[in-house]
């Protein structure tokens, strides 16, 4: 694959291929595709991947030839535990594990001080996952993984430099104009995923509001690679003394590269911050006179946040960017968009299999907008702290700091950044124990014994509601009721059971909950059945009666004669 | 057992908390005693901790602004 070399990076670039419906042989019968999606980023891939290892025919159309964001400031760098846990699943994570960084000391300063430091890996031993807190890594390595793993998958074609330009859509359908260097074509799909980003066309086309909140402050990113590397811990300054006591974040990405974002004076000129020199001089003001390093890239950005009023529109979903823009602080962006694909993808595919009715998708919308509303709060919440706008913002901040150096209770006040969590869905009418709760990736044993974890586990089912027993009698008792319906797979815990268990069919369905994990998330005892849903939530835990209640409200069955896949 | 919003009054010293409140911010400026007040504020809000007794507080507080101001 030739390479480009961007940025200081080596990024791959991809053929554009002239598609199908530009062949002077195309038949005048237009295919209807199952889902389309438009954007090759965080959201857009990961959207495709997970719809594609479900068994999904999935079209990927994106206006670039390679990964990463052409010339934008929008460039995630930390992925947190839920994303690393949706890459686990689409089979990129140990990759990600190999190039990425994961720190564990981190430092927050306040002038020449250092007001507290923290050692996550003392922090650690509760955590039931199998992936880390967190990994530092560029963002297009995370995309580059993702377009690896799809082009080794049959059922996805990606077109590169291929940009949308018009859509409409009906009840039955959603209609889309290309370009490409071809020449200009049409597409047909059941379903439209938008994943083109902050300033989306088809957002646009449906005149769809985004009233967005403009911050004020300005920041520069500095990516820069050091000749003497300083210690691999993460070091914020909440009022760095070498940048007029404003904020600079100092973090290690992959390929050696450090990640230096510095906060600006509101009436900043981007144009003048980014220049090499200016971005020099903030450096040896730094790190001193003699700094050895290259500069590897520069981005000066604004913060801006908008939440979009509706995520679904007919048959068009909104993802990431498109959907909702928020400040970078907390990694809350690209976590955010990731989330988004894992939890519409899994609903769209039972959706497009005739296993559950469409009335499930108007949950995407319900569950990812209190998602984004939760994360634009958390992070105007820390742009107050960072920036405080009124003079007793600046005395309850300085308080703050002054407290934190002698006492330990005004640490967790200093808010540089909430690093992005899963989101709780928590259910409107308050319907199920534990409803939304999310469920982390632990330790799983196989009835053959080999160890694993419940995302594997998850994916072998290829994305149906799992129903957990810890019991013979709620598990035949279930699986009598429910078996052979395509949306829900039907799992025994625990080993011990198979002692009065004598049939092989018992075995086949059964897991080991070896640390106790799920038994406890879900509070599982003889009687009660667990529903997880394939994106690591819990939809709560009932007896065999209410089971069918809340089956009969929340999963909606499709009406027999529909058929979803009339190509 | 959780703690709740205190009407009625706790302390065991009013007078003596009165006194040493007021102690505490002589000879400051108004800079340094409103950093004072801050810093206290803050060590007092961790002491209650439960955030609905917080919550509390601080309406408590600000019903009873006019009263104060009219001074």
């Amino acid at each position: 694959m030739p390479s480009a070399i961007q940025s200081g990076y080596e990024l791959p670039t991809y053929a554009f291929m002239k598609p199908r419906e530009l062949d002077a042989a195309a038949l005048t019968d237009q295919k209807k595709y199952p889902v389309i999606v438009v954007g090759a980023g965080l959201a857009g891939l990961t959207a495709a991947c997970d719809l594609a290892i479900k068994g999904v025919e999935v079209l990927l159309i994106d206006d670039d030839d390679t990964v990463g964001v052409r010339g934008a400031a929008s460039r995630g760098i930390c992925y947190a535990q839920k994303s690393l846990e949706i890459f686990e699943r689409l089979g990129t994570f140990s990759r990600i594990a190999e190039k990425g960084i994961q720190w564990s000391i981190g430092k927050t300063l306040a002038g020449d001080e250092v007001v507290y430091s923290f050692d996550l890996s003392q922090q650690n031993s509760h955590n039931a996952s199998t992936q880390p807190p967190f990994i530092n890594l560029q963002q297009f390595y995370i995309e580059w993984y993702l377009v690896d793993r799809l082009l080794q998958l049959p059922n996805v074609e990606i077109r590169w430099k291929s940009t949308i330009v018009d859509v409409s859509q009906n009840d039955d359908q959603v209609d889309i104009e290309i370009n490409c260097p071809d020449g200009r074509y049409s597409l047909r799909t059941d379903w439209l995923i938008d994943a083109t980003g902050i300033r989306s066309p088809i957002r646009d086309r449906f005149g769809l509001k985004t009233n967005p909140a403009l911050g004020e402050d300005r920041w520069c990113i500095s990516d820069v690679r050091f000749k003497h590397q300083p210690p691999i811990e993460r070091w914020t300054w909440v009022e760095a003394p070498f940048n007029e006591n404003r904020a600079v974040w100092q973090h290690l990405m992959g390929d050696d590269v450090w990640r230096l974002d510095y906060q600006m004076a509101p009436e900043a000129d981007p144009e003048v911050i980014s220049r090499p020199e200016v971005v020099a001089d903030r450096l040896r003001a730094q790190f001193g006179p003699d700094v050895d390093f290259e500069l590897v890239w520069v981005g000066p950005y604004g913060y801006r946040s908008h939440v979009l009023e509706q995520l679904k529109l007919g048959r068009v979903f909104f993802l990431g960017d498109s959907a909702h823009v928020m400040s970078p602080f907390g990694a809350r962006g690209g976590n955010s968009a990731i989330q988004d694909a894992d939890n519409l993808s899994w609903k769209l595919a039972l959706v497009i299999a005739g296993a559950l009715d469409s009335s499930v998708l108007d949950s995407y919308h319900t569950e990812r907008h209190l998602a984004a509303e939760q994360n634009v709060s958390i992070t105007n919440r820390t742009m107050r702290f960072l920036t405080p706008q009124t003079p007793m913002q600046k005395v309850f901040r300085r308080a703050v700091l002054d407290l934190a150096r002698t006492f330990e209770f005004a640490q967790p006040l200093i808010n540089t950044g909430r690093l992005s969590t899963p989101t709780e869905y928590v259910a409107q009418d308050g319907y199920g124990l534990h409803w939304g709760i999310n469920i982390a990736n632990c330790l799983m044993h196989e009835a053959s014994g080999e160890v694993t974890n419940l995302v594997q586990l998850v994916h072998k089912e290829q994305g149906k509601l799992i129903f957990l027993c810890v019991d013979q009698a709620s598990f035949e008792a279930v699986q009598k009721r429910w078996s052979g319906h395509s949306a829900f797979a039907i799992k025994l815990l625990d080993p011990q059971v198979l002692r009065v268990a004598s049939d092989d069919v018992v075995s086949l369905h059964q897991w080991s909950d070896s640390t106790g994990y799920l038994r406890k998330r879900f509070s599982l005892e003889p009687g009660s059945v667990g529903v997880l849903r394939p994106d690591l939530h819990s939809a709560g835990t009932y007896n065999l009666v209410e089971l069918d209640v809340y089956i009969a409200t929340f999963w909606p069955q499709p009406l027999q004669n529909t058929s979803t896949r009339a190509h | 057992m959780p703690i709740e919003f205190q009407v009625t009054s706790q302390f065991e010293q009013p007078d003596l908390f009165y006194d040493a409140l007021n102690n505490a911010h002589e000879g400051l400026d108004r800079d340094a005693s409103e950093a004072l007040n801050a810093r206290l504020i803050l060590t007092l809000a961790n002491q209650i901790g439960s955030h609905s007794v917080l919550l509390q507080c601080i309406q408590a507080a600000q019903k009873t602004q006019k009263l104060s101001t009219k001074e």
